[in-house]
């Protein structure tokens, strides 16, 4: 069936598209405009906004994380809802099928789950096919793991064990990509370190984080992987971290990385209470390293609940727990915290939080390197999205937040200074089209012909709170799902991974390894077909190698 | 098969409530189960939800401190064991937890160590030095005092060696570089479980510690992250309102049957190696669809299903404890020709929907 989009505002900033037009979709795809045919069905979106289908490229839907903070925390879309936040109050809305629905109203159509756990990647794959409408994919998360600290202990094991073993993992979970968190930090938790900076040694193992997220990157890049090591820095959080950040963006020495969430590592420690922002030295440095890519993570103020696998982080962070309680779960590789955390307009940390992750976007020279997450739900739940929209697209709404901030969050913040607005094609770049570059799905985040039929169609509204909170229409792979910010049709997504190549003596060596020290077989966490019944779920991208 | 489904369906069209309960089955059974009893408005139960649902409880009003069986096994250097059940249930479960066989690294250079709480000794791996903290006090009181020796708190008992033994065993957890308390939720009460969770808690300021909690038959646990995933509750959750509502005890299988609340049974048993125990006798009293991999005693007006044994009949993604978490298990005989549980349920479902639309 060939549909035809009529005389809308095509945004499309990959093709530095920004004018009135028609677009035609076909057979999932958007074509160009076919002679001497009519349309089997017409929309008239003139005034309207088009764009393509928006991507997440960081944000934790699924897996054993995400359902241990669902048992944690039944009650977080009710206590959301009650703060006014956009959440159906129910705790159906934490489950796969709300997941789905929310993110097509808002129109997403492609959702990067960013940490499955490889031996929990059967539960990641089967949550994520439980996901309808969206296309999704994983990052599996290695750096922490005995097997891979074990080979960068040794020296001497051929360096290809570890490239291999990395192919292994990616293949064996259906990832997109890696990711890697606090790089030997939660290994070395394990042996009860409480702090673990870039330089600092595994116990026993020896190697640094700076080692391993090194042997990631070299290995990443000879398996041709689109996707670069997705990488969580140390020292999440605290005040001074900054450094951190700009030391691990020097020691990549011009290979690519994406530093996730980089928002919460925007912290100096000047000033009377010893916080302060860093966003500027941050950016600085991120606009001179033209070989990396961060997400933002992006705070709202709010309750939320933050999970990751940064194990000692969150381990110390468990004492700021609201509601007051907290999962320290020790497992293989990283394992995982989860802690409860409500973000406090009145607090002067939150609220440079907040000043500092808009002052990360707005002080970008280049916004295809900078792209946007809330880390959700680590930041703010992703229904909020629409809400920073606003905030990065009109000063104004910037600075109705702003006054209503303590004063001494007031005094030390530069926000107040930046008159920037993005526009519609730079909010363009950072949801659609830069995440498309950087994850290698090179069939979407745009509208050229050949794309992927991924499009949502917008009312240009001042309020851009509004206006992206419910799409008028969105096509999912041609279909229409969403009229009016209803969801008219339940479509099922892809899920897109790699699928790099190595020597299968690796499979013998894993099994050896899990068999002794697990006592476990690595078929039983090997993700196949058969988590979804739905026989076109996999596919696979390409790997430049 | 037809005549079959089609009378499934037509009971549970009637039913006002109707339970699924049992639940021995692999996630995607799990998954077909929740989906119809989302659409019929039902409960979901599992058989062996008593101790699942009561972790599930502690975890959401203070928190948890798992460790995964692999990390226990590697690295702790203090292992608790609390009760009779952990034993009973696996009799293997200490030449598991301290391998003969080299393990990683692991954090300090104690040797490793057993503690006995409520049970006898028994047999312990060579080279393991155990402490038995038994006699006539009650399972909870031993470990209340356990605890209060964790946090040099003060406790009086008559037993002078064994206020002896607990103190000494208060002793070594807090110089443990890992110390693991493992036990089995459906023996022990909540206050119990709190208590571990909080001596755990005392022991993290200043050291590594935590729980391993043994997993429920039946795949209990993966049915309970499937129903989680699905509707953002555990199971002994009701679909009857217009939200997903989760209560241990409203939600109970046999106590809705019992109190005629329920007015249908949907009955899964399916697992291979493993046997629910029905809530009530040969499901007396309520109209039941039961899908079993076993022959079973049925009421007249049961629907009676014959499907297969997940895990010996199709492979079926289940919960791991050597993995802690969900995995998947190969067939052992994948010739069969009995439908599984997802196929049966989806049948079902499309059949409730051709009537709905008709």
């Amino acid at each position: 069936m060939l549909v035809k989009l009529e005389g809308g505002r095509i945004i499309d900033p990959a093709h530095n598209r920004d004018a009135v037009g028609d677009l035609y979709l076909e057979d999932g795809r958007i074509v160009e405009k076919p002679d001497g045919r009519e349309p089997d069905e017409v929309h008239d979106v003139s005034g309207k906004i088009v764009m393509a289908g928006a991507i997440d490229v960081h944000s934790h839907i699924a897996g054993s994380n995400v359902t241990l903070g669902r048992q944690l925390m039944p009650e977080l879309p009710l206590l959301a809802a009650a703060e006014g936040q956009p959440v159906l109050p129910s705790p159906a809305a934490w489950g796969s099928y709300a997941t789905g629905l929310r993110y097509a109203q808002m129109g997403y159509t492609t959702v990067i789950e960013p940490a499955m756990i490889p031996t929990h990647a059967i539960q990641a794959q089967t949550e994520l096919a439980s996901i309808p409408i969206i296309d999704v994919a994983g990052l599996v998360v290695l750096g922490n793991d005995d097997y891979t600290l074990n080979l960068l202990r040794k020296g001497d094991a051929k360096s290809d064990e570890l490239k291999d073993y990395v192919a292994w993992t990616l293949a064996h979970s259906k990832a997109i990509g890696l990711k890697v968190i606090n790089a030997g930090g939660s290994e070395a938790f394990k042996f009860n370190a409480r702090t673990f900076d870039l330089d600092e040694q595994v116990p026993e193992y020896g190697v640094t984080s700076r080692g391993i997220v090194e042997a990631m990157q070299k290995v990443v890049a000879d398996l041709g992987v689109p996707h670069p090591p997705h990488v969580h820095i140390n020292n999440l959080g605290i005040a001074g971290n900054v450094d951190t950040a700009v030391a691990t963006l020097k020691a990549t020495q011009g290979r690519p990385i994406h530093m996730a969430h980089i928002q919460f590592y925007g912290y100096g420690k000047e000033g009377d209470k010893g916080f302060s922002s860093g966003a500027p030295r941050l950016m600085e440095a991120i606009n001179k390293h033209k070989n990396a890519t961060v997400d933002v993570g992006q705070v709202l103020f709010g309750q939320t609940i933050t999970i990751s696998g940064d194990i000692l982080r969150q381990f110390d962070g468990r004492r700021a727990a609201n509601p007051k309680k907290w999962i320290i779960n020790q497992g293989e590789g990283n394992g995982t915290g989860l802690v409860p955390y409500k973000y406090k307009k009145k607090s002067f940390v939150n609220a440079l939080q907040w000043a500092i992750g808009l002052e990360i976007f707005l002080l970008a020279d280049d916004l295809w390197r900078v792209l946007f997450s809330t880390d959700h739900p680590n930041g703010a739940l992703f229904t909020r999205y629409p809400e920073i929209f606003h905030l990065l697209m009109d000063k104004n709404e910037r600075s109705r937040w702003f006054d209503a901030l303590p004063e001494a969050t007031r005094q030390v913040s530069t926000l107040g200074s930046i008159s920037r607005e993005l526009t519609l094609s730079e909010l363009a770049i950072i949801t659609r089209a830069a995440p498309a570059k950087l994850l290698g799905l090179i069939d979407r985040g745009h509208l050229a012909p050949g794309a992927i039929a991924d499009v949502a169609v917008y009312t240009n509204r001042r309020d851009k709170t509004k206006m992206f909170s419910a799409a008028d229409l969105v096509f999912k792979s041609g279909k229409l799902v969403v009229r009016k910010g209803d969801v008219v049709d339940v479509t099922w997504g892809r899920c897109y991974h790699v699928d790099p190549g190595f020597d299968s003596q690796i499979k013998r060596r894993v099994k050896a390894f899990y068999d002794t020290y697990y006592g476990a077989d690595p078929s039983w966490f090997g993700v196949t077909e058969a988590v979804s019944d739905r026989p076109d779920r996999f596919a696979t991208i390409r790997c430049a190698s | 098969m037809d005549s079959t489904l089609q009378r499934a369906a037509e009971l549970l069209s009637q039913a006002r409530l109707p339970v699924f309960g049992g639940l021995f089955t692999d996630v995607k059974g799990a998954a077909a189960a929740l989906s119809l009893a989302r659409k019929l408005g039902g409960v979901v139960d599992h058989a062996a939800s008593e101790g699942t649902s009561r972790a599930a409880r502690v975890m959401r009003e203070t928190g948890a401190t798992p460790a995964s069986f692999g990390e226990v096994r590697n690295r702790a250097d203090t292992i608790v064991v609390i009760g009779n059940m952990p034993r009973t249930r696996d009799p293997k479960l200490l030449d598991k937890l301290f391998p003969a066989r080299a393990t990683l690294p692991r954090p300090g250079d104690n040797k490793r160590e057993l503690i006995v709480v409520g049970a006898k000794k028994g047999k312990v791996p060579s080279g393991v030095r155990v402490t038995e903290i038994g006699g006539k006090n009650a399972l909870p009181e031993l470990v209340a005092l356990l605890a209060a020796a964790v946090r040099e708190g003060p406790f009086d008992i008559r037993d002078s060696a064994l206020a002896k033994r607990i103190l000494s065993a208060g002793e070594r957890l807090r110089n443990s570089a890992f110390a693991v308390f493992v036990y089995d939720p459906a023996e022990l009460d909540e206050p119990v479980l709190h208590t571990v969770l909080e001596a755990v808690r005392h022991l993290v300021k200043t050291t590594r510690a935590a729980t391993l909690s043994l997993s429920a038959p039946g795949n209990g646990e993966g049915v309970n992250l499937c129903s989680t995933w699905t509707c953002g509750l555990p199971v002994r959750t009701s679909f009857a309102g217009d939200v997903p509502e989760n209560s241990i005890w409203a939600y109970e299988a046999g106590r809705l049957l019992r109190s005629n609340e329920a007015d249908a049974l949907v009955w899964i048993d399916a697992l291979d190696g493993e046997e629910a125990t029905p809530p009530t006798r040969s499901f007396r009293g309520v109209p039941a669809v039961v899908l079993s991999s076993r022959p079973v005693k049925a009421g007249r007006d049961d629907v009676v299903i014959e499907v297969g044994a997940a895990a010996a009949d199709h492979d079926a993604a289940v919960y791991l404890p050597q993995i802690a978490g969900i995995g998947m298990v190969k067939a052992t005989a994948a010739n069969s020709k009995r439908p599984t549980v997802a196929e049966v349920l989806s049948r079902i479902e499309a059949l409730i929907d051709a009537k709905g639309a008709a």
